[in-house]
């Protein structure tokens, strides 16, 4: 074992070139702190409960930095094995940092040391084991991690492995710990998969496009509600003068050990419901009462909340079937009358690139599907939005999301080969004008984050980070208008696009996570206007004319390993919780976050308060969308973990990270009516009628990325249960 | 939307008021510096401070509490913008203990003053196990940055026509 000397800490600092010259050559020879069996029991725990987020080449994405390679290195290698073991300890798996045993840990790190080319020795690494990292690996990526053996599986639903033992659907056995159901008589055990009960929903109304362009009122079709992404119900029962005596309803308990941002999908007095596992359900929107059941798979395997790769946030319906964009890649086709399958066909390129989490957009006959989690280096695996024939699921055409050689935007990568410009994610459902036959969407920051890792230099990476506008016929682009050229934050411009229009002009407004308020022409997707909503430091201005922001200096020339501020971080300003457009006062109702990150090169990051936040990381915020006038807004101090559903009766609603779920007058932000509920409220609430009457329906639920991560680290007052995923349906007294 | 400068101005003006036209006040929320879930044990609290500009003197006054152990030091800091860390300017007077008060009155330079106007500079208290040993990001425990007087509200309170947004209502010059 090799102690740290004076010499490798000066190297390792990056100080002296001879000095990682020594550590370069000494690396080559020395033997690490590890032992063998450390690895290989570190390979299987790494799978088990790493690889979801980090890859399973540990190159990372979405909020997971990588963990091998020039990245890792270039963080790690000054620091020591201790540090590294500590830093793991405390915040791993994400949100259940310290939950698994030493001998996980350990293993753990000994195999991310191996990944970067550190050899085995004879000597077991422990929690104290102090070693510079520099002095041992060299970041150059183990031939077993770029090339791993086969029976290396895939991470399945909830992420954790395809090899662990069988999780508890309570998530209170510990890890690894087979539990035995005691009476699987009554209940059919969660790991079985498929029709678990067969529906007969009679009378049926078929979904039509007419449907689907003018849903009715009692109705809630699609993930907005509407195409142009309102998220606003007709309905007026509820009201300003009567939301103060909304009373639960009923409400179901939904699969847990994994992640739900769900939107409950209500047609003709059904709900359908998406759970972890991919559990898909009917249920009496009147009554809570269970109609079908069909278990898809794969289950989950380990206990605890998901990352954000492993949810899909809304399904939709046409003609006689539901529609499942299932996050590991699959797009299902359901009788909406019995649940069985009709149809099932493959979304991502091969087995363990892309996933998709946004959900689906029906337009035309064509289930239209984005793409997450694709891209990895040189793999030449890139992002697209995909459309299938509604009846059979036969592939219609696709659109890669990154400009490659000789396209538009083509020339805006830095001369990057095209098997490397990577990113451009789509993880949130499209809106679709129908007037102009036209399907927008955002897409996500180019990949890695960081310029300094991407090596794309100013350029502007179309399209990512961008607003893309396609004829949903032939996936051919009309426009494209990039919101963050060059972004190097993980500030996603993904969410919703929401098409308001104001006599003759046809506008598009959205909102990324630097809290920037853009408006846009549809027809053109020329710029127009913007709102800066919170406090944001990235960007040091905006040009009026084309609305392209200038970066700070120092993001400008930021280097590898430097630590670099970003108010907002990667919780946004804006994220996925989506807005509101409350169409009779022309107000969009906008969820934000305040909190800031350090943001290492690798993707590491430190969270903190937003400057004049004053500890506040919620904020609700209106705009008058005809001139982006501010109306009202109020702060707290959790986050908003729902999106926002405004109704015809002057009320909106919307849910929180510390269990709060509440009504809100639309004209002047205050609240009318809250109630408390078993967990976090994470989801898109939804409003609809059935027999005359409306209801309000909402899920409870962890797990995701930053907007769970950040304010779970942050708000050490708040305490949650681990369990609670559910949907609550509200709804005024019955009349005596 | 895009200028409010000239509100936030007024408000200051009248926050200031009745004192002398030549001050300005200007306020900070002391939170958490950057954590994660490693560090947040030994990172936390919270506290409140104000700074009254009159001419170049300045007079810092404020209190915290809740620190995980007893805070060691605390100083004004000039930064390149609110939110990213900067230079170690002034000292100020700090208790010693997990919760206290922060005081200080300085003489500050025509650049100093500027910073001030435009939000640059910021109050950084350190305790005994932060900084310590810690290799991510900057070394405290508590730091707010000192912008322009303005309302602040209860939490759920719905402002109406124009709440305080840092980069809008603070002085660019």
């Amino acid at each position: 074992m090799l102690k740290k000397t004076g010499l490798l800490l000066g190297a390792a600092t990056g100080v002296a070139l001879a000095g990682v010259m020594a550590i370069t050559a000494m690396a080559q020879n020395a033997a690490g702190p590890f032992t063998q069996d450390q690895v290989n029991a570190g390979r299987q725990a790494y799978n088990d409960n790493c690889a979801i987020c980090h890859q399973n080449d540990l190159s990372g994405a979405t909020d997971a930095p990588p963990l091998a390679g020039d990245a890792f290195f270039g963080a790690w290698k000054g620091r020591s094995t201790e540090a590294l073991y500590s830093k793991i300890h405390a915040t791993m798996p994400a949100g259940r940092g310290g939950s698994l045993d030493e001998a996980t840990y350990t293993g753990i790190v000994a195999y991310i040391l191996h990944a970067n080319s550190a050899r085995a020795g004879t000597t077991a690494l422990t929690p104290t084991t102090d070693v510079a990292i520099g002095a041992i690996a060299t970041g150059k990526l183990a031939d077993d991690v770029l090339h791993p053996p086969a029976r290396v599986a895939a991470a399945p639903a909830n992420g954790q492995g395809a090899n662990s033992d069988v999780a508890t659907s309570a998530g209170f056995a510990r890890p690894g710990q087979v539990v035995r159901y005691g009476d699987p008589g009554r209940f059919r055990i969660p790991t079985q998969l498929g029709l678990s009960l067969k529906g007969d929903i009679q009378n049926y109304i078929p979904v039509t496009d007419e449907m689907l362009r003018n849903p009715p009122d009692g109705d809630w079709l699609m993930f907005r509600r509407n195409y142009q992404g309102w998220s606003f119900s007709p309905l007026s029962q509820i009201n300003t003068g009567n939301v103060s005596s909304l009373q639960l309803k009923w409400m179901w308990s939904m699969p847990e050990n994994g992640t739900m941002e769900d939107t409950p999908i209500v047609h003709d007095g059904i709900m359908y419901m998406w759970g972890v596992g991919n559990t898909i359900q009917a249920l009496n929107a009147k009554t809570g009462e269970l109609l079908w059941e069909n278990r898809l798979g794969p289950t989950p395997t380990a206990m605890g909340p998901g990352p954000s790769t492993t949810e899909t946030r809304s399904m939709g319906l046409y003609g006689n079937n539901v529609y499942v964009a299932a996050p590991e890649g699959w797009l299902y086709a359901l009788d909406a009358r019995t649940g069985e399958q009709v149809w099932k066909t493959k979304i991502n390129p091969k087995e363990g690139v892309g996933r998709t989490t946004g959900g689906v957009i029906i337009i035309n006959g064509k289930v239209i599907v984005g793409m997450t989690g694709c891209g990895r280096p040189k793999s030449g695996d890139h992002c697209y939005i995909s459309a299938y024939d509604a009846k059979t699921g036969a592939r219609d055409w696709k659109f890669t999301t990154v400009a490659l050689t000789g396209q538009p935007g083509g020339d805006s990568w830095g001369g990057k080969p095209d098997d490397e410009r990577m990113g451009a994610e789509t993880w949130i459902a499209g809106t679709y004008d129908p007037e102009l036959n036209t399907t927008y969407w955002g897409t996500a920051q180019a990949k890695p984050w960081r310029r300094d890792l991407r090596g794309t230099g100013t350029g502007a990476t179309d399209y990512a980070n961008s607003t893309v506008a396609l004829d949903p016929d032939t996936g051919k682009m009309k426009w494209w208008h990039n919101h963050a050229p060059g972004e190097t934050f993980d500030l996603d411009e993904v969410f919703e696009r929401v098409l308001v229009d104001h006599d003759s002009q046809k506008y598009l407004l959205t909102i990324g996570k630097a809290g920037i308020l853009w408006k846009l022409d549809r027809v053109t997707g020329k710029y127009l206007d913007h709102a800066e909503t919170v406090f944001q430091n990235v960007f040091t201005k905006i040009d009026p004319k084309t609305g392209i922001p200038t970066y700070r200096k120092d993001v400008i020339d930021q280097k590898v390993d430097q630590w670099l501020p970003s108010c907002p971080g990667p919780e946004g300003g804006h994220d996925w919780q989506a807005t509101s457009y409350h169409k009779p006062s022309d107000t969009l109702i906008i969820p934000l976050s305040q909190s800031c990150v350090f943001m290492l090169g690798n993707g590491s990051q430190t969270y903190f308060e937003m400057p004049g936040s004053d500890g506040n990381m919620g904020r609700l915020s209106a705009y008058r969308t005809s001139d982006l006038k501010p109306l009202w807004s109020f702060q707290q101090r959790a986050p908003f973990l729902t999106g926002v559903v405004s109704t015809a009766g002057n009320v909106a609603f919307v849910g929180d990270f510390d269990r709060v779920f509440r009504a809100i007058d639309v004209r002047n932000g205050k609240t009318l009516w809250t109630t408390r509920l078993g967990t976090t409220v994470q989801g898109y609430p939804v409003s609809f009628m059935v027999d005359g009457k409306q209801y309000i329906a909402v899920t409870t639920a962890l797990g995701g990325g930053s907007p769970q991560l950040k304010p779970g680290t942050m708000l050490r007052e708040v305490h949650r249960p681990v369990t609670g995923y559910a949907v609550f349906v509200f709804g005024l007294p019955d009349a005596k | 939307m895009k200028h409010r400068i000239l509100p936030a101005l007024a408000f200051a003006l009248l926050a200031s008021a009745p004192a002398l036209a030549a001050q300005t006040s200007y306020q900070t929320n002391l939170g958490p510096m950057p954590l994660d879930d490693e560090t947040k044990t030994v990172i936390a609290g919270r506290g409140d401070a104000t700074a009254v500009l009159d001419g170049r003197t300045v007079t810092v006054k404020g209190s915290f509490h809740g620190l995980p152990s007893n805070a060691t030091e605390a100083h004004i800091f000039t930064s390149p913008v609110a939110g990213v860390p900067g230079k170690q300017i002034l000292d100020l007077d700090v208790t010693k203990a997990t919760s206290g008060t922060i005081s200080g009155t300085f003489k500050l330079s025509a650049q100093q003053a500027k910073d001030l106007r435009t939000g640059k500079l910021y109050i950084q208290i350190n305790s005994e196990k932060a900084p310590p040993g810690y290799s991510w990001g900057p070394k405290g425990t508590l730091w707010g940055w000192l912008l322009p007087a303005h309302e602040t509200v209860g939490q759920d309170v719905p402002q109406e026509g124009h709440w305080f947004i840092p980069q809008l209502d603070t002085p660019k010059s």
